[in-house]
């Protein structure tokens, strides 16, 4: 037996070198052994082979150029591709790094000395190494489609610049969730639903003027390389369509769709880094620490407004327009209020929504909190540095609810003041009652969830916000209900923003039925919820001051 | 040997030096105000029944866990606040051991090994060999750990454990789940291992085992450190001095027996057959007072035994205690 010696000199891995990273490695030796990834590739091989060969027959057939025929197979080759990394891979990454806690193993690689980001990005290359493989040889297949289809390489490259981040982007989500969720089975089934979400859910928000989601996908930019992938007639066609479609803007800046996406899934990729980095640095960190989510907030603020609001002037925010581009000769299109209260609905619920989450992400759990003040305590300290993660997240859920309502103000008066909706602006004083709608729901979130802890949060959840929804749905369903069901969906925090745009903006077209009941039961409700915040609120502050004195009860 | 909080922050670095160390788990305290010093070299064990603190004291030491406060230094090296340099001087092996099904003995090994950064390709392999062979599993190489029987997944956790020669190893319950054969073959490559002069920090419930391997042994319950020191240490702060003697006298029954009963140690005399059991709570002087009472008193003594209470008993009188509310 050797005697222990000096341990060997600190050999960092540098996290950039994915080729010589260990985990990367294990997971290349493991996945990529002949006898399981023979099968797979074969498989892959023979599919892509008979895609390929079978759209070159119909061109053929079709009497089509060679180079029409063979940009045929380029479309079902990127679905396969998309299928194979989007999907399989995704689910890989997520299955397997619940796997790893499963097994026991992940402390091992805990006490690797490796960075952080090394450890992350061991797993996200070494995970789905096997699905890579089997696109890898796609490849051939696809290169054979370009090139014989003459497809340009501007056209080409970006596209698949997308494909390959977007791929980071929800493989990122699968090791995120994999790191979070604890049961194998979940994990698979929670990063399937993210991507679903991410996907298909999230991007249908753009039709509602929340233009930023739809670059999580590679759709806008395959929109744009679309002519180019097709045979010549139908790309011609599809080209002629887009020239009515707005491009990307930002503010006053001009964006490609290829640059804004890969803009817009960096950000997003950036904080699933930071938030992957901080658990493996330490297990019980939150996610994101409380300056990083509150930035984050913010960041998504600019971006949903900075896409939002050079859309409104020529009117292709607006859900309407996009059915009027298909049908060019209707040229005296406008908006119609309801749209606008409707996007100014949304954007405040998506904001109350980002607000929980995020909110939920910084929030120590009542064990986090006693430990941070007995710590304290321990050090002699009278309060916890306010960007601990065991301090209180109350504060900046209170910065973020400022700054949502400011986002949803300035969304909500470019909206109602654009040229759309003469005579029609919304007044300063409307920006105090939706920082009172922000404020009330965020705050009694945060109040709750601090001081009671999750379960709490989704018990009153349930009955206050999705109950109300519920019950007010059917009544409103039953002839001559209809005040009534306002009163009842107006219990609803979820409810709030779309009652708040009803009373407040002056383009509201109400019902006869509701045109008193909402406003009366919006004030009435939200009245209710700024003395419930505040009360939960003192209750909060209450508890603290005992943990402060107690030193958390040793 | 160990050295009493008092002293801790004099004489020279500790291999382990903990301070103050407390862990929550909401309201509930599993460690509480821990401070210990393990100075190299030594082989020390820590016990206690389920619940007394021992793996979350461990998984703390293997920086997996962030107490709520206290100070670790391991080989002078923070280990709550320096990670990377506190995980290159330890080796930490957690209980039940577990491997990863995808991947056969050799392989687990070699990545640990490249993780390390030991050196080159060829270098790594040496050391997996040198580290196999230490474990006795040479030949198990290029199986998959998933056909490991239990006990030798164990000593390949150990074998990994050993690989970047770490200067304290940090043994969590190591010999659990094996057979007596498995865990001798343990306990030899962990004296070899001793021998060596690294340190070692090593739990088990199995007292005799610990007493037998360590040189310092530390008795915690309830999160509290009870007792430390050497065995016999031990077991005189755990105040565990109850001896059992038997005499087998060839005459003087009667004459013997009245004079011991008059005895302040002795306690519970009784015949069984020719020879006296009894009870004594003397020290190891009295002992020796009594026996020569006997033989001036002209009993003749054809043998004279010594039952001490047993680290099993102790255990388990520490474990009542832990029941009792």
């Amino acid at each position: 037996m050797n005697p222990p010696s000096l341990p060997n000199p600190p050999t960092r891995h540098a996290a950039c070198a994915i080729w010589s990273n260990p985990i990367f490695r294990r997971y290349c030796q493991a996945r990529l052994r002949p006898r399981g990834v023979g099968m797979a590739l074969l498989l892959t091989l023979l599919f892509a082979g008979f895609i390929v060969a079978l759209a070159s027959s119909f061109g053929v057939r079709g009497h089509l150029s060679p180079a029409d025929a063979a940009r045929n197979g380029i479309i079902p080759l990127l679905v396969m591709q998309g299928v194979l990394l989007f999907v399989l891979g995704t689910a890989q990454v997520a299955g397997g790094m619940t796997a790893e806690r499963d097994e026991q193993v992940i402390d091992y690689q805990r006490l690797i000395p490796m960075s952080p980001l090394a450890k992350v990005l061991g797993y996200l290359f070494g995970l789905p190494v096997r699905e890579y493989a089997m696109v890898g040889v796609t490849l051939p297949f696809t290169a054979w489609c370009l090139w014989r289809g003459q497809v340009a390489w501007d056209v080409w490259l970006p596209l698949y610049a997308i494909v390959m981040s977007s791929t980071l982007l929800y493989h990122f989500t699968g090791l995120l969730t994999g790191t979070v969720v604890r049961n194998r089975r979940w994990a698979f089934l929670a990063s399937i639903g993210l991507v679903f979400c991410l996907y298909t859910i999230i991007p249908q928000m753009a039709k509602f003027g929340l233009v930023f989601f739809k670059y999580l996908t590679i759709t806008p930019v395959f929109e744009e390389c679309l002519p180019g992938l097709l045979p010549e007639s139908a790309g011609a066609l599809v080209k002629a369509s887009q020239r009515l479609l707005p491009t990307v803007k930002f503010f006053n800046l001009d964006f490609s769709e290829a640059w804004f996406s890969g803009f817009s899934q960096g950000g997003l990729i950036l904080t699933f880094v930071v938030m992957l980095c901080r658990k493996w640095r330490r297990t019980e960190s939150h996610l994101l620490g409380k300056l990083w989510a509150t930035g984050f907030f913010i960041w998504i603020q600019i971006l949903l407004l900075g896409n939002a609001l050079p859309l409104i002037e020529p009117g292709s925010l607006f859900p309407s327009r996009g059915l009027t581009r298909l049908a060019p000769f209707m040229l005296e299109w406008k908006p119609q209020p309801a749209e606008a209260l409707l996007m100014a609905g949304i954007y405040g619920l998506v904001t109350l929504i980002l607000i929980f989450v995020l909110g939920g992400i910084i929030t120590p759990s009542a064990d986090h909190q006693l430990r941070g003040w007995r710590r304290a305590r321990k050090h002699g300290a009278a309060a916890l540095p306010p960007l601990a993660d065991a301090a209180t997240a109350y504060g900046w859920v209170v910065i973020m609810g400022l700054a949502g309502a400011v986002g949803w103000f300035l969304f909500t008066r470019a909206l109602v003041g654009s040229h759309w909706f003469p005579g029609h602006t919304v007044p300063w004083s409307t920006l105090g009652v939706f920082a009172a709608v922000m404020l009330s729901s965020g705050g009694a979130f945060q109040a709750l969830l601090e001081a009671k802890g999750g379960r709490s949060v989704a018990l009153t959840g349930i009955l206050v916000a999705v109950l109300p929804l519920m019950a007010g749905a059917v009544l409103s369903a039953v002839s001559g209900m209809l005040a009534s069901a306002a009163w009842v969906l107006g219990i609803s925090p979820l409810s709030l923003p779309f009652f708040a745009v009803g009373s407040l903006l002056s383009i509201a077209e109400l019902p006869e039925a509701v045109v008193h009941a909402v406003p009366q039961a919006f004030y009435c409700w939200l009245g209710i919820w700024v003395g419930g915040a505040l009360w939960l609120s003192w209750r909060l502050w209450i508890a603290r001051n005992l943990h402060k004195r107690t030193g958390g009860g040793t | 040997m160990f050295e009493p909080p008092s002293k801790l922050h004099d004489g020279p670095a500790a291999a382990i030096d903990i301070r103050c160390l407390r862990v929550d788990y909401g309201t509930f305290c599993a460690v509480d105000d821990l401070s210990l010093r393990v100075p190299p070299g030594e082989v020390f064990g820590l016990v206690g029944p389920n619940g007394a603190g021992k793996t979350s004291t461990f998984r703390v030491l293997a920086t997996l866990m962030e107490p709520t406060y206290g100070e670790v230094m391991l080989d002078g090296v923070d280990a709550l606040e320096d990670l990377p340099a506190a995980r290159r001087v330890m080796g930490y092996m957690p209980d039940l051991a577990a491997l990863p099904s995808d991947l056969k003995v050799g392989e687990f090994l070699e990545f640990h090994a490249a993780a390390y950064g030991l050196g080159s390709r060829s270098q790594r392999r040496e050391r997996v060999a040198e580290c196999l062979e230490e474990v006795a599993l040479s030949e198990h190489a290029r199986s998959w750990c998933k056909e490991l029987s239990r006990g030798q997944m164990q000593r390949v956790v150990l074998a990994k454990t050993l690989l970047h020669r770490p200067r304290v190893l940090i043994l969590d319950e190591p010999a659990s789940g094996l057979d007596p054969l498995a865990r001798r073959d343990l306990r030899n490559a962990l004296r070899k291992l001793a021998s060596t002069g690294a340190t070692i920090f090593i739990s088990s419930h199995i007292l005799g085992e610990l007493a037998e391997m360590c040189s310092s042994l530390c008795v915690m319950n309830r999160g509290r450190l009870l007792a430390s020191g050497t065995a016999e240490e031990v077991r005189c702060q755990l105040g565990n001095t109850q001896r059992t003697l038997t005499a087998t006298l060839l005459s003087r029954h009667d004459e013997a027996a009245a004079w011991l009963q008059s005895q302040p140690a002795v306690h519970d005399l009784r015949l069984t057959g020719a020879q006296w059991v009894f009870g004594f709570s003397g020290s190891d002087e009295a002992q020796a007072d009594l026996l020569d009472g006997l033989i001036r008193r002209g009993v003749r003594l054809c043998a004279f035994e010594e039952k001490r209470s047993s680290f099993e008993d102790i255990l388990v009188d520490v474990a009542a205690t832990n029941r009792r509310p």
